[in-house]
């Protein structure tokens, strides 16, 4: 798992490559927990390269769902694939989280 | 071993036989009239038995067993003092008293003849004793070479038995040159006195006390001897003489080398000693690991063997500890306010917790304004290269007092005493490990209680269930109960994560679903009995919503079926799609229907994320319920088996029994994912519903 971040003025992106699985999960857990990361107002996570996400990975982005809701941070899910998609979609994530074909919707959000 | 029993006891006998010869000689030599008629006594006969005396004493005396233990040099020189030394001596005294008190003895007096030949058997007696027990000594871990120079002198004594015995005198100074060269040979064998060196410092005492007394001896009879002659016709003149006064010389000489080897050894055997010492605290050390004592007893043993070992006037330790009833230290001649302000010093001069020796304390000025009398200090640390467990402070008085000897010793000691720390940390590891291990097994054996054994049975469906964990226990679940009104409850799940904790929350779960699907006697119609699907999600998630860790979740699905009515519901809380055959279209389809996992939203605003799904079956549909374990098992390339694949399988065998449906598509999985590591629990639930059949009338 190999996670890069961009960051532009209010806008942090995340781009998400490989396997979220119960050790990686632990790395993305960090880099969500920081306190900075509410500064901004959109944190969009490209999920381009992301192949696989096990309950603990989305566990992880449950956990700080609420969290980035109460601070006014939009979480915003962009390029998933098909087969992630379908993970969210069976969890019923996919009516709490917004999650947008590509990077140009995303950003227009 | 018989042979050489049998060959003593001759000897025994021989020496025995001859001495009471040499006695009977003797008494009518010196008393001719003694028996009546004057009995002449051939000179040579006297020394044949004398020789065959002593012949017969030495040689028993050289073929008995080797008299040294082991190591145990003093017993054999007490026992040596304190049997045949202390006998001989006590003779010769009487005998020499007995002249003190009665004056110059009459010439003829019996007694005084027996006893003088009483003395010389003692002596010789005596002499074998002690040159054996020499040999003993000499040759105590000696070279081939040794043997054989101790074979050629015990020969060589022989030889001068002969001598006499054929009264034939070498040419002029021949034979006190033998008796030089007999002399040389035995202060030659002398100087082997490598037993000395382990003997400790009280057994040095003893050893130098022991010797001294074989001297005194060997004086007692010289003098003794020297004085005998003085009685007329005493036949002392015709003596083995050369035999016994180099075996007297040597006997002596030898202890006089010895006690001087032992004397000049004691100065220098404290150190030998302190070595000694030093390995054997160290050996204790190690066994200590062994016994697998606890960490304060290694600490403890570490700091007494250090102590005693360096002979600090002043130590202590320090351990590090992460509470506060855990084993801190101890303290010898110092208080911990005293060793507190060192540590501070130290700890000033940046030189806490590392190794150092400083040999003049004195000179330094915050240590001279501490007030305490030391001039020497080693800080010696307890560290492994993983952690620092502590460390060991020791002072002397004087100035000068430690070295970099004891630096090493100490550093052995220390780096021992981690050895031993971090062996009991890993056996208690190990214990534990082990204890966890057990515990898993525990939980694994009540969780398998929890799942249903006995399935249902009626003769409106057919179950079939299939339930395999990744590890020991698991996070998937399911359940059946049966509800008033030919109605079946049916719950399937899975707690994100594994191991214990997921095990905790399937437990809860459980307990959760018989909990809620209670009659509610307050209900106001047949309806609102028991809790509809959505209505039991929401009120599950509001019970694990307190619970549950914060990235944890669970997903379920709820199906409540009414076989009297041929119907059911059920409400999907994130859980896997419900495959379905329906017989009537003779269609294999999903249910498609939304719901939000538990433990995801943890207020009252679950409610409008699930919904109820209502259907009418009929006789021969098919419906599968599984977890992500069947749907995500990976194959060779890593490749999903997938709800496609579930999908044809059930394509393939709705027709079959309930069983028969269950057993293929677990064929076909394990086809799919041989070879692949189980990533995730599977189970999987097939329910056909049959014909309607009458009920049997009750």
């Amino acid at each position: 798992m190999k996670i890069t971040q961009q960051s532009t003025e209010n806008t942090l992106t995340l781009s998400l490559d490989g396997e979220l699985d119960a050790s990686s999960s632990v790395v993305l857990d960090t880099e969500l927990s920081k306190p900075e990361i509410l500064h901004n107002h959109k944190v969009l996570v490209n999920c381009q390269k992301l192949n696989y996400i096990s309950s603990a990975g989305l566990g992880v982005f449950i956990s700080h769902l609420q969290r980035f809701q109460d601070a006014g941070v939009k979480l915003v899910f962009f390029n998933m694939q098909e087969k992630v998609h379908n993970v969210f979609e069976i969890l019923g994530l996919d009516s709490l989280m917004t999650i947008v074909p590509s990077e140009a919707d995303a950003t227009a959000i | 071993m018989l042979f050489a029993r049998k060959r003593n006891s001759l000897l025994l006998i021989l020496s025995i036989l001859s001495w009471l010869g040499l006695l009977a000689c003797t008494l009518l030599s010196a008393h001719p009239d003694l028996f009546g008629p004057h009995v002449e006594v051939p000179g040579w006969l006297l020394l044949l038995l004398q020789a065959l005396f002593m012949v017969a004493v030495f040689a028993e005396e050289s073929t008995t067993p080797d008299r040294l233990r082991g190591l145990d040099f003093v017993g054999l020189l007490r026992r040596l003092v304190l049997g045949p030394v202390l006998l001989a001596v006590a003779f010769a005294g009487l005998h020499l008293l007995l002249q003190l008190v009665v004056g110059r003895p009459p010439a003829g007096s019996v007694t005084h003849t027996v006893l003088h030949t009483l003395n010389i058997g003692l002596f010789v007696i005596l002499l074998a004793r002690t040159n054996y027990a020499w040999r003993s000594l000499v040759l105590f871990r000696s070279s081939d070479q040794l043997r054989r120079l101790w074979f050629c002198f015990e020969a060589l004594l022989g030889a001068t038995l002969l001598l006499r015995l054929f009264t034939w005198t070498l040419p002029y100074g021949l034979g006190p040159a033998l008796l030089g060269v007999l002399a040389v040979f035995g202060a030659y064998v002398s100087s082997h006195q490598k037993w000395v060196a382990y003997l400790s410092r009280r057994q040095k005492l003893e050893a130098v006390l022991l010797q001294l007394a074989v001297i005194l001896t060997m004086a007692t009879f010289i003098f003794y001897f020297l004085h005998a002659p003085h009685y007329p016709k005493l036949p002392a003149l015709v003596i083995q003489r050369s035999f016994l006064t180099v075996n007297a010389f040597f006997a002596g000489f030898y202890a006089l080398m010895g006690l001087l080897v032992t004397v000049f050894n004691m100065p220098t055997g404290r150190v030998f000693e302190q070595k000694r010492e030093e390995i054997l605290n160290l050996q204790r050390l190690t066994q200590l690991i062994q016994r697998g004592q606890n960490p304060q007893e290694v600490y403890q043993v570490f700091f007494d063997s250090s102590v005693q070992t360096v002979n600090a006037d002043a130590a202590w330790l320090s351990v590090e500890t992460t509470s506060d009833e855990e084993y801190s230290g101890q303290y010898h001649h110092i208080l911990p306010e005293q060793a507190q302000a060192i540590c501070h010093l130290l700890a000033d001069y940046n030189l806490g917790h590392i190794e150092y020796l400083n040999n003049d304390l004195l000179n330094s000025s915050g240590f001279r304004g501490l007030g305490l009398p030391f001039g020497s200090l080693i800080v010696m640390p307890l560290r492994s290269s993983k952690r620092q467990y502590g460390a060991l402070y020791m002072l002397k008085e004087p100035s000068q007092s430690f070295d970099r000897e004891n630096l090493s010793i100490l550093q052995t000691f220390a780096s021992q005493t981690v050895l031993s720390i971090e062996n009991l940390q890993l056996v208690q590891a190990s214990l534990d490990n082990q204890r966890v291990q057990d515990e898993l097994k525990i939980a694994s054996a009540v969780q398998d209680s929890l799942i249903p054994k006995n399935l249902p049975i009626d003769n409106w469906f057919e179950i079939s269930s299939h339930a395999l964990a990744a590890t020991e226990v698991g996070g998937d679940f399911y359940d059946f109960l049966h509800l008033p009104g030919r109605r079946l409850a049916v719950l399937i799940g899975d707690v994100s994560g594994k191991g214990v904790t997921a095990a905790f929350h399937v437990a809860q779960m459980k307990g959760i679903f018989h909990a809620l699907m209670q009659e509610n006697p307050l209900a106001r119609n047949e309806r609102e009995k028991f809790p509809v699907p959505s209505k039991f999600m929401a009120q599950a998630n509001n019970a694990l919503a307190r619970c549950l860790e914060k990235a944890a979740f669970i997903t379920a699905s709820l199906y409540i079926i009414d076989y009297e009515h041929g119907g059911f519901v059920f409400a999907r809380a994130g859980h896997c799609h419900t495959l379905y055959y329906h017989s009537i279209k003779e269609e294999v389809s999903y249910f498609h229907t939304a719901g939000l996992g538990l433990g995801i939203i943890r207020n009252d605003g679950y409610e409008k994320h699930i919904k109820n799904q209502f259907y009418d079956y009929n006789p021969g549909d098919v419906m599968v319920i599984y977890t992500d374990g069947i749907v995500e098992a990976r194959g060779a390339d890593q490749e999903e088996y997938g709800e496609d694949r579930l999908k044809q399988m059930l394509e393939r065998t709705y027709y079959l029994d309930a069983d028969e449906i269950k057993e293929q598509i677990l064929a076909d999985l394990n086809e799919f994912s041989r070879g692949q590591p189980m990533h995730d629990d599977q189970t999987l639930l097939v329910i056909k519903f049959k014909a309607s059949q009458p009920e049997p009338s009750l």
